[in-house]
């Protein structure tokens, strides 16, 4: 359980967490706090005197697979981005697990990026804001891009309201939602 | 009216006939400015009130625990925060007052009056843009020119913050006090958002002191109290609290031990619930402050896990 929600603060220079750390010092102010992997190298003087320190907590307070996540799916400028309109599938670690949905809105907030996706489960319409960063979204998969390549919207939110457009929208891979 | 409280202020007996006693005598109502008294090294009592800091507000994301909870976070910085001064005083009931002077944030020599850059040159510390007083026990000083740094915060405990908040300026009521203001139509005229009435009649024929109205809002000094420290980061001197804070973007705000949940922990000491005098897996406070020196031998980075059962598991 630790394991999977353990994360790993960088600093500037760092690249993946290596195996086989130094022992970490110990903690005489609370048994059950959770340390964390040291930075490999000192911050440099901007950030400690406190210039560009939000963005730089923005990006490097996740793990390295969250950031490659971010960057590639969220990124405004990827090649392999998510557009609103498209069937997105992702797997979670809580039930339902699995859920696949059209993406009705994408909130771009750095680390606090999330994204809205809606389905109809026996005849009911289901919604699940997931925030891109949580310890319990593993995997994010697009199943199927927008018609046309994108949407004349960011923000899908008619859809709620017109269940004809939402099944135009599914076509041909309406019958193989998770 | 018996007030516990106002007893408590005052320091056991014993304290005081040892103050007077070490030092030489103070008299009555003086203040002075006592020099680096090496004192052995002191633990934490519940009975110990500690020194706060002074950090600067740098903005607020959002952290996700152990338990995949989301957290809100406001990340708080210290910026070179060191002790100017101890101050003991005597009240005129005989009781004595200690406090450690703080100040934060360098600032430029040529734009600090002769009177601070002699403050801060007995000192020995860079001149400083703040400097405020936190009041303390007798146990808790801290050597003059001691850098504080952000181990003083144990992750799991609850602090207050103190800072002026966001200047709204001039407001009417509805903001200000949550008026109701009046109707959208039916006859309204030219005063959906105003007060309405301020009195009564003839009688008493004025306004009431202190009636609510329009004025400018906003600006002063608010505390915010019971924030939970999630994480703290010595190598970038970050303290980071669980919920919002007062004030705007880099504003200095003043962070000490929560007042309300020690004086909890102090009765339960008292009762003799000596599990329920620091909150859930926290051992212990650094005493009497958390310093540079310290933070060199504990850990960068530190966080506190959830000290509850996880909110996805589900319950019957």
């Amino acid at each position: 359980m630790f394991n999977i929600f353990r994360w790993t603060s960088k600093s500037l220079t760092r690249t993946m967490a290596t195996a086989a750390q130094t022992v970490s010092k110990p903690y005489p102010f609370s048994k059950t706090a959770i340390i964390l992997p040291e930075p490999y190298v000192s911050p440099p003087l901007p950030l400690v005197q406190g210039k560009g320190l939000m963005p730089y907590l923005q990006k490097n307070l996740t793990t390295p697979e969250k950031q490659t996540m971010l960057r590639e799916l969220f990124g405004r400028h990827s090649a392999k981005r998510i557009y609103p309109g498209s069937i997105v599938g992702v797997t979670l670690e809580h039930a339902p697990f699995a859920f696949t949905g059209v993406v009705l809105a994408i909130r771009r907030r750095g680390i606090d990026t999330s994204m809205v996706l809606r389905n109809v489960i026996q005849r009911t319409g289901v919604e699940m804001q997931l925030f891109v960063n949580s310890p319990h979204v593993k995997t994010i998969k697009v199943v199927q891009k927008p018609p046309k390549g994108r949407m004349k919207r960011a923000k899908l939110f008619y859809l709620r309201h017109s269940p004809e457009k939402m099944s135009a929208l599914a076509g041909s891979k309406k019958g193989t939602i998770a | 009216m018996l007030r516990l409280w106002t007893l408590k202020q005052k320091p056991h007996r014993n304290l005081i006939l040892k103050c007077l006693h070490s030092s030489s005598n103070v008299a009555a109502s003086t203040s002075f400015v006592s020099s680096n008294a090496p004192s052995p090294p002191t633990k934490w009592t519940p009975d110990s009130i500690r020194t706060g800091l002074i950090a600067r507000k740098r903005g607020m994301t959002a952290l996700w625990n152990d338990q995949g909870a989301r957290l809100p976070v406001t990340v708080l910085q210290l910026e070179n925060c060191q002790v100017t001064a101890n101050i003991v005083t005597t009240r005129q009931d005989k009781s004595e007052y200690h406090a450690v002077q703080v100040a934060a944030s360098d600032k430029p020599l040529k734009r600090t009056t002769r009177q601070m850059q002699g403050h801060f040159r007995k000192a020995k510390v860079n001149p400083k843009r703040i400097v405020k007083e936190f009041s303390i026990t007798s146990d808790a000083h801290v050597p003059i020119g001691t850098t504080f740094s952000a181990i003083h915060f144990v992750p799991g405990q609850y602090v207050d913050v103190i800072a002026k908040s966001i200047g709204k300026g001039f407001q009417g009521g509805m903001k200000r006090w949550n008026f109701k203001g009046l109707r959208a139509s039916h006859g309204v005229s030219v005063s959906h958002r105003s007060a309405g009435a301020t009195g009564a009649h003839q009688d008493p024929g004025r306004i009431w002191p202190g009636k609510k109205m329009a004025a400018r809002m906003g600006g002063q000094r608010i505390t915010t109290q019971n924030l939970a420290v999630v994480r703290v980061d010595t190598s970038l001197n970050l303290i980071y609290l669980r919920g919002a804070v007062p004030g705007v973007d880099d504003a200095q705000v003043m962070i000490r031990d929560a007042k309300k949940l020690a004086a909890v922990g102090r009765h339960n000491q008292a009762k003799g619930l000596y599990e329920k005098v620091l909150p859930k897996g926290v051992d212990d406070l650094p005493f009497p402050a958390g310093t540079l020196e310290m933070a060199k031998t504990l850990p960068s980075i530190i966080e506190a896990p959830a000290y509850r059962v996880s909110p996805f598991v589900p319950r019957e």
